[in-house]
């Protein structure tokens, strides 16, 4: 509708202004703009601009898009697939608990709505160190709950392949600053289901499980995708947490970056550090891509 | 919108409430625990204080947060006004704008902060403040977007015009008074992340509170647990604050009439 409207809009104007040539016009009213175009170009595009053209040179200043390549390869390849796969796991976990824990906050209201939902902003936005330090003294070796589950449910945490300094106690750190933030994402979409559409269905002489089916799904569904795709665009480029927790055992593409900025270079590929930069913004590009069409498709609804 | 409000939501509330908090009620008792596991002491805490760079640390952060606040206040709360009320066809263009530091990871952002800024720049902790800026952009304009969208801007501009103010005055105490929910909102969530952001700080080599704590932590590892649950505790009882305070005042309000 909206689209049809933008297309029709010039042939009208074409039509109206009849022999009389379209000429350019500068429109003065985006002078107003002008103090964010330049504040947002010269610290948002002019550093990406200048990743972009050390990522295609090499050392000597010739063009080269061996860079490029070398993340294909060897430990770059690596990090990038350790990246791809916490992103995924925590994604899948955190969408799926979030969105369960979300289902129940948003009937709450009053001071238990306003504990969760602040706890949720809190954890979501300051996690980073403080969390990874939680972490290590609650389930770390000398920690409380690893104590508490050891005495009181004889299960030794790090009796099997558990270590909070491996792949799965990342995850399990990311889980706890990925489900908030699934939860402060979706509950808008199910704040916006309306009872009567529950009252149509019995109406209608639906069970429970049609209401499920044919109405809770569609609806939710596309918000659903495109919460995830944003927490797995969030996991992917994480940086603190992982730098505090783990010291260089995982491989991830953000800490890789991160030793490369602090000078651990190997001293004829200066400019690794940019490619690998250009490569996570690349993959993060096509994720809120993707993000960004599914929202067109909620809207329109 | 009410829905049913079950046991099983009940359960899911307790459930979820008790795996986040457990770790930090963990983390509390491990913050209090004296060397060599004797007893639990309070000297952690005040270890914190004693602890060499701590307030330097703490007050290069807190400039760098002000700093942030009042870019943010000269920058984003005029244009987004501005595009609210004369760039209404900028609209989409200036929101895939504000949105797009979304797109840049941070950690990419820091090397190219580091190639392209002058050096000038990169001598002094100040640069951290326009990068906090971009980072905090998306989220300030959705905040600020929804304010507006909320009042009637035009009616209250033309009102303030024909009583004679000018464009300054009438931002200052017309606009901003009118979207003061919002715009608080906007500068809580730029005084937090500026507070808290380690990533910027530490690849461009600055010493703020975070990578501050995160060294002292090598020392200390009581220490820098204490300091962690007194930043997350602080910030959890800061937004309850924050989010009760409307309440708070309209109780206020509500006993200056019966008075």
């Amino acid at each position: 509708m909206v689209i049809a409207d933008e297309l029709a809009a010039p042939t009208r104007l074409m039509g109206g202004s009849g022999s009389s040539r379209p000429k350019f016009k500068f429109d003065k009213s985006i002078l107003g703009l002008l103090p964010l175009f330049l504040f947002l170009g010269y610290f948002l595009l002019y550093p990406i601009a200048s990743i972009i053209s050390a990522s295609i040179h090499d050392n000597k200043h010739h063009l080269t898009f061996v860079l490029y390549k070398n993340l294909f390869t060897g430990n770059y390849r690596e990090a990038f697939i350790g990246s791809f796969k916490l992103a995924f796991y925590s994604m899948i976990v955190s969408g799926i608990l979030g969105a369960l824990i979300c289902w129940s906050v948003v009937k709450t209201s009053g001071v238990v709505r306003t504990i969760t939902s602040s706890a949720a902003g809190v954890l979501a936005n300051t996690g980073g160190v403080p969390l990874a330090f939680m972490f290590i003294a609650a389930f770390g070796q000398e920690g409380l709950i690893t104590k508490l589950l050891l005495k009181v449910f004889h299960w030794d945490l790090y009796g099997g392949s558990f270590d909070l300094y491996n792949f799965w106690g990342i995850l399990l750190v990311y889980c706890f600053f990925q489900i908030p933030l699934m939860v402060i994402i979706f509950t808008p979409a199910l704040e916006n289901l309306r009872v009567e559409w529950i009252e149509a269905n019995e109406s209608l002489g639906g069970s429970k499980l049609q209401y499920f089916r044919h109405v809770l799904i569609p609806v939710l569904l596309p918000s659903f995708f495109s919460a995830c795709l944003l927490l797995f665009a969030s996991a992917f480029s994480a940086f603190a947490t992982a730098a505090a927790m783990s010291n260089g055992s995982i491989p991830l593409a953000p800490l890789f970056i991160g030793n490369l900025v602090n000078g651990n270079v190997i001293p004829d590929q200066a400019n690794q550090g940019d490619a690998m930069a250009m490569g996570m913004i690349i993959v993060s590009l096509f994720v809120i891509a993707a993000y960004l069409l599914l929202l067109r498709v909620t809207r329109k609804r | 919108m009410k829905r049913q409000f079950t046991w099983l939501d009940k359960t899911i509330i307790a459930f979820a409430g008790f795996f986040f908090i457990a770790p930090l009620i963990a983390a509390a008792e491990y913050s209090a625990r004296g060397y060599g596991n004797k007893g639990h002491t309070l000297s952690n805490y005040s270890w914190i204080i004693h602890q060499l760079g701590f307030s330097p640390a703490l007050w290069t952060s807190l400039r760098i947060a002000a700093i942030t606040i009042l870019i943010v206040l000269v920058l984003m709360v005029p244009t987004v006004v501005y595009v609210h009320l004369g760039g209404r066809k900028y609209r989409r263009l200036v929101e895939i704008l504000c949105l797009l530091p979304i797109v840049i990871p941070v950690v990419s952002l820091a090397i190219g902060a580091q190639v392209a800024m002058p050096k000038s720049l990169q001598s002094t902790s100040y640069e951290l403040c326009f990068f906090y800026v971009v980072v905090a952009m998306p989220y300030v304009y959705r905040t600020l977007d929804i304010g507006l969208q909320s009042v009637s801007l035009s009616t209250l501009v033309e009102a303030s015009h024909s009583l004679g103010a000018n464009w300054i005055k009438t931002l200052l105490m017309v606009i901003i008074p009118a979207i003061r929910s919002s715009t608080t909102g906007a500068l809580f969530i730029t005084f937090a992340l500026s507070l808290g952001e380690y990533t910027l700080a530490v690849l461009l080599h600055f010493h703020t509170f975070p990578t501050w704590a995160t060294n002292a932590s090598q020392q200390n590892i009581y220490g820098s647990i204490a300091i962690s649950v007194t930043t997350l505790g602080g910030a959890w009882i800061l937004l309850i604050l924050v989010a009760f305070l409307p309440r708070i005042k309209s109780l206020f309000a509500r006993k200056e009439r019966v008075a």
